[in-house]
């Protein structure tokens, strides 16, 4: 530990205890804590439009989503192709419970937080049973297994006609200590929901991955047959992985329900899998503070997209919508590129930028 | 019964186009290791050329094929340099991810042409009367589309088994290090895998469109009902491939055929493979044909 509790050019751990603390410094936790109370203090003294209310809330949605999809695909190192549907799964577990109680029982519009975690219990049962051929087989085949529950997911809301056939099923406003929370202060109240369950997932995970699971995780990804021979199971690790993946899908799927009240299975196609791996992979997977970046990177991405594709349509009056090509090719675009050139994703920029600051002004 | 039958035909013709599909999905895999995602969109791509060269350009149809096939040999050729030559010796996985992106890039540049929001349609060039035979028939086009199928399927055994090319890939596939060692040039194989899985998605394009039409989503989605035919079959066999399409393609009709109204229940020929495919991945992970030895986790 360096003498100077404040300030520190460099690692002085003399012990595995102080190297897995969250801050090494009090000034990291000031400016976490400075960071958070940010957060939480913005829409007191901005009001945003609803369009870019609804583009942050989604955002963060994004990031509990892909928080799950991180522990699945960057800890444990398994492809999922079916995040979205276990994002669906939660969304319809609201869903499900508004068609056979209506959409305005007590039970969803007052008991909400408990709705949203029985969604993310919901996505983990699922999570783990997709992940049930990890106890005998490697990567390749829960890539496939991920790919076929999307495929499964979709058919079967398409054609039960109790989920509406995909259309959307609505869910009705909730309530809150101060009686309904109205369509004024709609966004901003799914704002705090949302970023409270960021704030609480986020140390979860991040504490996590100090415990023994964590690390067991780590060691079976990295090498499984050494994880085997010191007494971890490899098998049950990555089901275990799947199932937390699930949760935090289950999660994200509830607060896009309430968010956009209503649930329609054009939000958890392919496609959104797709999406939300590219979010992993761009923010660095593996990391956590990439779940944050790369929500952020492709939300943007997205948003320049859309704007693009207007002007260029200005110019050249084409059929269709530009902007259904230029999606899908900007994404996977975006996943190549930084497959090839920069695999450890933003993540990777932002730890190079944080040790220029803290060696400043040496270079190393 | 001649409605079974009926099943029964069209079950073999589908299966044969699966088999066909998967082919190039095998060929892949049994070089590299590499789960090609964007197989559905080479599918699409090839049929589009075959429609393209026919069409607008007026080439007829028995050069078109041929032609559209030596294009995407190059094209698949040109992905493989491009984006995978230098991810050789990275991870698997992100291999895969780099496939996974690869077909959203085609994804969005099939959008950006017209065939990605109209859906068009081979002009007829075999007899519109199908055969028929004690209340079973059978299209020209399908039964065309079959035999094609044999010749192909024929063809890449004859080259597997017989040709120096093909023996090289099976050597690269057996075991890279050797077959470095032997002086075969591994990413050169690499390639010509992506190449000729390229030209078997094009014939099984052209074959598709012949029957069910130009339909971007319907073509896109045979490249992900591959996975359950390759899971069927072994993910390293192409004899598999060939048993395991024409299975999967019986189990579909019959499911359409039967099932289909039942209970409520409709659309069940796109999901059973997948739940299928689940099953299989549960009890007996390496196919019917496929090497028993998978590295367990």
């Amino acid at each position: 530990m360096s003498a100077n509790r404040w300030l520190a050019t460099g690692n002085f751990f003399t012990s595995y205890r102080e190297e897995q603390r969250i801050f090494f410094t009090h000034l990291d936790r000031l400016i976490f804590a400075a960071f958070i109370v940010l957060l939480f203090a913005w829409p007191l003294f901005f009001e945003l439009s609803n369009k870019y209310m609804l583009v942050i809330n989604h955002t963060l949605i994004a990031v509990v989503a892909v928080m799950g999809l991180n522990i699945v695909t960057g800890y444990a190192g398994l492809i999922s192709i079916g995040h979205a549907a276990f994002v669906g799964i939660g969304a319809y577990t609201v869903a499900g419970l508004a068609t056979t109680l209506g959409d305005s029982h007590k039970l969803i519009t007052h008991a909400w937080p408990l709705m949203i975690v029985l969604s993310g219990c919901m996505g983990a049962l699922f999570g783990a049973f997709v992940g049930l051929p990890a106890l005998r087989l490697k990567h390749l085949y829960l890539a496939i297994a991920t790919l076929s529950f999307q495929m499964i997911f979709e058919w079967t809301i398409h054609f039960m006609r109790f989920f509406n056939q995909g259309q959307t099923i609505y869910i009705g406003r909730v309530h809150w200590l101060t009686g309904e929370v109205g369509r004024s202060s709609h966004y901003v109240f799914w704002y705090y929901a949302s970023l409270v369950v960021v704030v609480i997932t986020g140390f979860g995970i991040r504490n996590l991955m100090r415990t023994r699971f964590g690390r067991s995780l780590i060691a079976v990804r990295d090498n499984d047959r050494a994880a085997d021979a010191m007494g971890m199971h490899p098998g049950l690790t990555k089901v275990y992985a799947f199932a937390l993946a699930g949760f935090m899908a289950g999660l994200a799927g509830a607060l896009h329900a309430y968010l956009y009240r209503g649930v329609g299975i054009e939000s958890f196609t392919l496609h959104h899998s797709i999406t939300y791996l590219a979010m992993a992979i761009v923010g660095g997977l593996g990391t956590l503070h990439g779940a944050f970046w790369g929500p952020v990177a492709i939300e943007f991405l997205d948003i320049q997209v859309e704007h693009l594709s207007a002007w260029a349509a200005q110019i050249f009056p084409a059929q269709g919508n530009l902007a259904t090509a230029l999606r899908p090719f900007s994404f996977g675009l975006v996943i190549v590129l930084f497959l090839m050139f920069e695999p450890r994703g933003i993540a990777n920029w932002w730890r190079i930028a944080r040790s220029y600051v803290k060696l400043w002004p040496f270079r190393y | 019964m001649s409605y079974f039958f009926q099943l029964v035909i069209s079950g073999i013709v589908v299966g044969s186009i699966y088999a066909l599909s998967a082919l190039g999905f095998v060929l892949i895999y049994k070089s590299s290791r590499v789960l090609n995602i964007a197989h559905g969109q080479l599918i699409a791509i090839g049929a589009f050329l075959v429609y393209a060269l026919t069409v607008w350009v007026k080439v007829p149809i028995y050069l078109a094929l041929p032609a559209s096939m030596v294009l995407t040999f190059f094209m698949a050729m040109s992905v493989e340099r491009i984006f995978l030559r230098r991810l050789i010796g990275e991870p698997i996985i992100s291999v895969i991810m780099v496939t996974i992106g690869l077909m959203s890039i085609l994804d969005g540049i099939i959008y950006l042409t017209p065939f990605g929001s109209v859906n068009y349609s081979f002009p007829a060039v075999l007899p519109v009367t199908p055969i028929s035979f004690g209340g079973v028939s059978i299209s020209w086009t399908q039964l065309v589309g079959v035999i094609i199928t044999v010749i192909l399927i024929g063809g890449f055994s004859w080259f597997f088994k017989r040709s120096t090319l093909g023996i090289s890939m099976r050597a690269v596939s057996d075991d890279q290090l050797a077959a470095m060692s032997i002086g075969i040039s591994v990413p050169r194989v690499f390639g010509l895998a992506w190449a000729m899985a390229g030209l078997s998605a094009a014939a099984a394009g052209a074959i598709i469109g012949n029957i069910t039409g130009l339909n971007f989503d319907t073509l896109r989605a045979f490249g992900i009902l591959v996975f359950p035919v390759v899971i069927l079959g072994g993910l390293d066999s192409v004899f598999g491939a060939v048993v395991a399409g024409i299975i999967m393609g019986l189990i579909q009709q019959f499911a359409g055929g039967y099932l289909d109204g039942q209970w409520g229940l409709s659309g069940t020929a796109n999901v059973l493979p997948y739940i299928l495919l689940l099953i299989i991945l549960l009890f007996k992970p390496h196919g019917l044909f496929g090497t028993h030895e998978i590295e367990r986790v």
